[in-house]
């Protein structure tokens, strides 16, 4: 099976500013200034063509700034990705125009994601009887209920056929029946080989669509491998840590931030 | 940065279509909500030259009329409509295209997408009005003395001069907007002192100060090369770009060092704009 995903050695460095002076130092200053906070530290796997790849961890140990970087959205600090094809990232809030009609929304995404006239129109049919919407695709998005919003978005994302997907706890929107609608059309992609990467923190649907998984912990990878390993690793590593005193749960914490303040690399 | 400039103008090349297209829904999203939709094109600077007529036309200079260079006697009105449309062309494009890179860049979510289309579009939205406006100024001229001539032949030129000069300075602007909020604030102040320093609602033919002429401080500012041109060929006074020819190379040398200093900057820093939202 080819390759489709390299990440090799990325880490991605956010400055902390405590005030607006530092901000501006930090812009004029050749080297940069503030208190340095790696949200991504030495990532490096790779992913082979028709891999499901779960991505699991507790809040803010860089889920989705991986899925974004995987998505090309944000640029790593260092470290390189290579990505075999277009990738294309799920998320509820994709951004739609308030404005504008969900016809028009329609084509202004696409557009965005880079696709040609003709092209646009040959989706444009498939998205409307994929999102369901009735007459309501020719009414501006603002008075659409936040289900049909994310209808749209879900249906304008998975549309536009991406050969890498990344799906950031995006299975939950809409009604069952959406969600089932949804949920094929996952598998459709699963078995025409596609990779996908899924962050979601439902243990349940990472064992019912995923191979693989990824377990990030303060930014690092703890450990990868198949979702048979890994998920039952992470859930008796979730168990104890919710068994720990609230003394031994803050030191858990204090040693996260100052592994991610970068302290821990020199 | 000759390799940034060109990296520029390709994406610009390549993008035309994206730039036409996200430009038509600029101007639809803008409208939907008034009733007089795109009516309010025209109905405010209609509003606006009305009080600036009053104030300078009446107010301060009595209802004189203006003398050009070759001695054509020009109603105050008249006179400041053939600059004031530049005015309303520019003034919203530079302010508009200076905050697009930061107010987008949640919708785009693509390091892929071609960012210097953003300015691009922006200011193409707005020379929609341009056209707009540019009609009803010359239906209006043809009843006045002042009616359709050859000269009108050199608009083109200076439209598409005042569009490379806005792409040039939202290229600069936009950017370093992006970076540093408080740039969008200086370009607002900056655009409210070139109204009264560029000649649309103030004759400045001549500026001398303790017999010193300072008009060659006013020229400086490549609006002034734009307005004059705008108004030589919708008035048929001269034929502008090489009756001042010199001023024509002045004026074009700005456009390309802004152009090399936009696009180095742009593509120096495009990658990282995600990182100052």
């Amino acid at each position: 099976m080819s390759e489709t995903v390299v990440v090799q050695n990325v880490c991605k460095k956010y400055k902390m500013h405590k005030s607006p002076k530092e901000k501006l130092l930090d812009v004029l200053l050749p080297k940069g200034y503030g208190e340095d906070f790696y949200a991504l530290q030495n990532i490096s796997f790779t992913a082979n063509q028709g891999d499901v790849i779960g991505l699991v961890g507790v809040n803010g140990s860089g889920k989705s700034t991986l899925s974004n970087i995987l998505g090309g959205v944000i640029p790593p600090t260092s470290g390189t990705i290579k990505t075999v094809g277009q990738a294309s990232i799920i998320a509820i809030s994709s951004g739609l125009n308030n404005q504008l009609t969900g016809r028009e929304n329609i084509e202004l995404k696409c557009l965005m994601l880079g696709f040609k006239k003709k092209e646009i129109q040959e989706m444009e049919a498939e998205i409307i009887s994929f999102t369901d919407i009735g007459k309501f695709i020719d009414q501006p998005v603002k008075k659409y209920s936040s289900g049909m919003r994310s209808r749209l978005g879900f249906a304008i994302s998975v549309t536009v056929n991406p050969d890498i997907l990344i799906v950031d706890e995006a299975l939950s929107v809409g009604d069952q029946i959406f969600g089932q609608k949804s949920k094929n059309k996952m598998f459709e992609f699963k078995q025409k080989g596609k990779t996908m990467f899924f962050v979601s923190h439902s243990m349940g649907q990472i064992k019912e669509f995923c191979d693989k998984a990824i377990w990030l912990e303060y930014g690092e990878i703890k450990d990868f491998g198949p979702v048979t390993e890994v998920i039952p690793a992470y859930e008796s590593f979730l168990k104890k840590h919710k068994a720990l005193t609230a003394e031994e749960q803050k030191k858990f914490r204090e040693e996260v931030m100052r592994k991610q303040s970068g302290l821990s690399m020199t | 940065m000759i390799k940034s400039l060109i990296t520029i103008a390709r994406e610009q090349m390549h993008s035309f279509y994206l730039i036409l297209r996200l430009s038509a829904f600029e101007v639809k999203s803008a409208h939907t909500n008034n009733y007089l939709g795109r009516f309010w094109e025209i109905l405010n600077p209609v509003i606006q030259l009305a009080i600036y007529w009053l104030v300078f036309g009446i107010g301060v200079r009595g209802g004189q009329q203006i003398t050009m260079e070759n001695e054509v006697r020009v109603p105050f009105f008249i006179w400041m409509v053939t600059g004031m449309v530049v005015w309303f062309f520019v003034n919203p494009a530079i302010s508009k295209s200076s905050k697009s890179i930061y107010s987008r860049l949640q919708l785009i979510s693509k390091m892929s997408f071609p960012m210097s289309a953003i300015p691009s579009f922006v200011i193409m939205a707005n020379f929609y009005t341009h056209l707009m406006l540019m009609a009803v100024v010359i239906i209006v001229l043809q009843f006045t003395s002042f009616k359709l001539s050859v000269y009108y032949i050199q608009l083109p030129y200076f439209m598409l001069a005042t569009l490379i000069f806005l792409l040039a300075l939202a290229l600069i602007t936009s950017t370093l907007s992006t970076i540093i909020r408080d740039v969008q604030q200086i370009v607002q102040s900056v655009l409210r002192m070139i109204l009264y320093v560029t000649p649309l609602i103030w004759h400045t033919d001549q500026l001398v100060l303790q017999g010193v002429d300072l008009t060659f401080l006013l020229k400086m500012n490549p609006l002034y090369y734009l307005v004059e041109g705008y108004r030589a060929s919708l008035l048929g006074t001269t034929w502008y770009v090489t009756e001042y020819a010199p001023y024509t190379l002045y004026f074009w040398s700005l456009i390309l060092v802004m152009l090399l200093v936009g696009s180095a900057l742009h593509v120096k820093f495009r990658n990282r704009f995600v990182d100052f939202l």
